[in-house]
């Protein structure tokens, strides 16, 4: 048991230290910068499970996204206006307003980042719900046919919240209201805004640690090799016995919850969610950085979301530039590298390659 | 004794082409079963129809006196029959190791859970996949190349390859579609040990397609000839040799024999 959790452990700690390394200030640039960064670590990853392990080219992950943050952002914004009277944080855990003499362990208990993990969690299974929705009529479409299905999800789900009623901000209208009219109260075109600031790279590297541990684990058992034989050869694997349709369902369904909980992160992360921006752009994006790490390798997500999340950043001293100098680098490394930075292996995998060649060389 | 395989007036047509007319096949448990027929005579046909890649127009399919017309090509697979493809299918970018791991997919009892929190059961399930893997790759003597990418091995590991993994699914009945093509005269004589071998130890009933004449003859004990859809043989090597209208299919009408065919 303690060989079997110790991975999640160190990815605990991991969080933490980040957490108290980039400091007290969720919104200053390096912490917003490392926060935007796991974020992109969650979805390229989890994107990795269809488009990399699975094979097949989903198109909508930020519609998946968007009904996670939606869901979650409802959820604590009309939950703390009802319980809490305000829909401001209530920090507890973590949060930098921590007094421990003056709070009380139990005060953690009943603090809003609880309630904001327990919202996470409903973003991610809103999501993985319509996962399984989208995925089992879908998911017997292959290659474009599919990316298109999934294309037009992605903008359905985008228009549907767009057509939603106004987000309610008098406390007295909330209190009266029904349940089904406060979860279509989302916004409008304008997104809902005001919803509290829980996000904390604590809580977004946890995820990560979740996501990756999760993920890698799926990759390493019957599950991701069934996964793989599909991506491999679909007759083949049906062959084997492998139920296809039903496991790329299970890969669809695993994928939309982690993008929900990232959509989630992304919600509480500066207060504020708009489908607009979670279109089939956002799409891409997550697609450019899965394509970039290589189609299948986790580690070569990871390190291509870091890196596409940092380099825009760096690109802004070319000013409007920016996105022509980013565009012709994306160009340059799939001329280089057209299998992606890692291929279908891991970081490790490499590194191991590369001594057994240097070891046998003098042989 | 009921016959494990058990194909009766199946027929199967594509648009106006009679692919599989009227056909009807008995093989019984422990077989070495061989099915030939020159190009087109729907030898292939038979193998997708009996692994659920075409649902038959018209008959009966049972192994093991269960009707498995109409099943999907995986619960076929659950149901007992493996197969190997005429024009390799390995997965191509894994490891010989992980190609066999795919099909021990059916052996898996872990659950989701169980992967993810990496439980003692798990761990010892795929400790057990690995092993039943191996000893797979050691009898198809593919040991030692267990961490190769299916894609570069030569073409005959490649087809043992594809047998190691068609029996990691534990099947009862093996499907081979021309496993002998492509070799060389050395490697096809392994391969008649070999599939001999696969029957006599590991009690596998085997159902062969193969246009080298040599290998059938000498490794199958029962033939079926088809042409054109139909059967028009059947029995053993010795007969099959000296049938009249199998050396017309292969030949001509005009019955001559020819060096290096039916004969």
């Amino acid at each position: 048991m303690f060989v079997s959790g110790a991975p999640l452990l160190a990815g605990v700690l991991a969080a933490l230290g980040l957490h108290f390394f980039f400091g007290r200030d969720a919104l200053a640039y390096p912490s917003k910068l490392a926060q935007d960064a796991g974020i992109a670590i969650i979805l390229a990853v989890s994107l990795t499970l269809v488009n990399g392990f699975t094979g097949q080219f989903s198109m909508g992950h930020a519609g998946f996204m968007a009904i996670g943050g939606y869901t979650a952002a409802a959820i604590t914004y009309y939950g703390s206006c009802l319980m809490w009277e305000s829909p401001e944080a209530r920090g507890g855990l973590l949060s930098w307003a921590l007094d421990l003499e003056r709070a009380p362990i139990a005060a953690w208990l009943t603090s809003g980042d609880l309630f904001f993990i327990g919202a996470c969690l409903a973003g991610g299974l809103a999501a993985a719900a319509a996962g399984y929705l989208v995925g089992l009529p879908s998911l017997r479409l292959r290659g474009d046919y599919l990316a298109i299905v999934t294309l037009g999800f992605g903008e359905i789900v985008r228009v549907l919240i767009q057509t939603t009623r106004p987000q309610l901000t008098e406390p007295a209208e909330i209190a009266g209201a029904s349940i089904p009219v406060l979860a279509t109260s989302l916004g409008e075109s304008l997104g809902m805004s005001g919803v509290p600031f829980y996000t904390s790279i604590f809580w977004i590297y946890l995820f990560v640690a979740i996501t990756l541990v999760l993920t890698y684990r799926i990759k390493q058992s019957s599950f991701g090799r069934a996964f793989i034989s599909i991506r491999e050869d679909e007759i083949a694997a049906e062959a084997m016995g492998v139920h296809a349709t039903r496991y790329k369902v299970r890969a669809f369904v695993i994928s939309a919850f982690f993008a929900g909980i990232a959509g989630a992160l992304f919600a509480h992360q500066i207060g504020a969610i708009n489908a607009g921006e979670l279109g089939f752009l956002k799409s891409f994006e997550i697609i450019i950085i899965v394509v970039l790490g290589g189609l299948g390798s986790i580690s070569g997500a990871v390190v291509a979301a870091v890196v596409l999340t940092i380099v825009p950043e760096w690109l802004r001293e070319f000013a409007q530039y920016r996105m022509i100098v980013y565009a012709f680098l994306l160009i340059l490394i799939m001329v280089l590298r057209p299998q992606g930075l890692f291929g279908v292996r891991e970081i490790w995998d490499l590194w191991g390659k590369g001594r057994r060649a240097r070891a046998e060389a003098p042989a | 004794m009921t016959p494990l395989l058990e194909i009766e007036s199946v027929s199967k047509s594509f648009g106006g082409l009679k692919a599989l007319c009227d056909f009807s096949l008995r093989v019984p448990a422990g077989a070495l079963y061989g099915l030939i027929g020159p190009n087109g005579a729907g030898k292939t046909t038979v193998f997708n129809l009996l692994t659920g890649v075409y649902r038959p127009d018209a008959g009966r399919m049972r192994l093991a006196e269960k009707s498995i017309a109409g099943l999907r090509t995986f619960e076929i697979t659950r149901a007992g029959i493996a197969r190997t493809f005429q024009n390799i299918r390995l997965f191509p970018n894994l490891s010989v190791l992980d190609n066999v791991k795919v099909a021990c997919h059916l052996r898996a009892r872990h659950t989701l859970a169980g992967a993810i929190l990496r439980t003692r059961a798990h761990r010892a399930d795929e400790r057990s996949i690995a092993e039943h893997a191996a000893r797979l790759l050691d009898l198809l003597g593919l040991c030692g190349r267990e961490d190769a990418v299916a894609r570069n091995l030569c073409y005959g590991d490649q087809r043992r390859l594809e047998i190691a993994r068609a029996l990691a699914t534990s099947p009862r009945l093996l499907l081979l579609d021309e496993p002998a093509a492509g070799m060389n005269p050395q490697e096809k004589i392994a391969l008649r040990h070999l599939i001999r071998k696969l029957r006599d130890d590991l009690g596998v009933t085997i159902l062969l397609i193969e246009h080298d004449m040599g290998v059938v003859m000498g490794l199958c004990e029962k033939i079926t000839v088809l042409d054109h859809g139909i059967v028009i043989a059947g029995g053993t090597p010795a007969e099959i040799q000296r049938d009249p209208s199998v050396i017309g299919a292969y030949l001509g009408t005009a019955a001559e024999s020819k060096p290096g065919t039916a004969v």
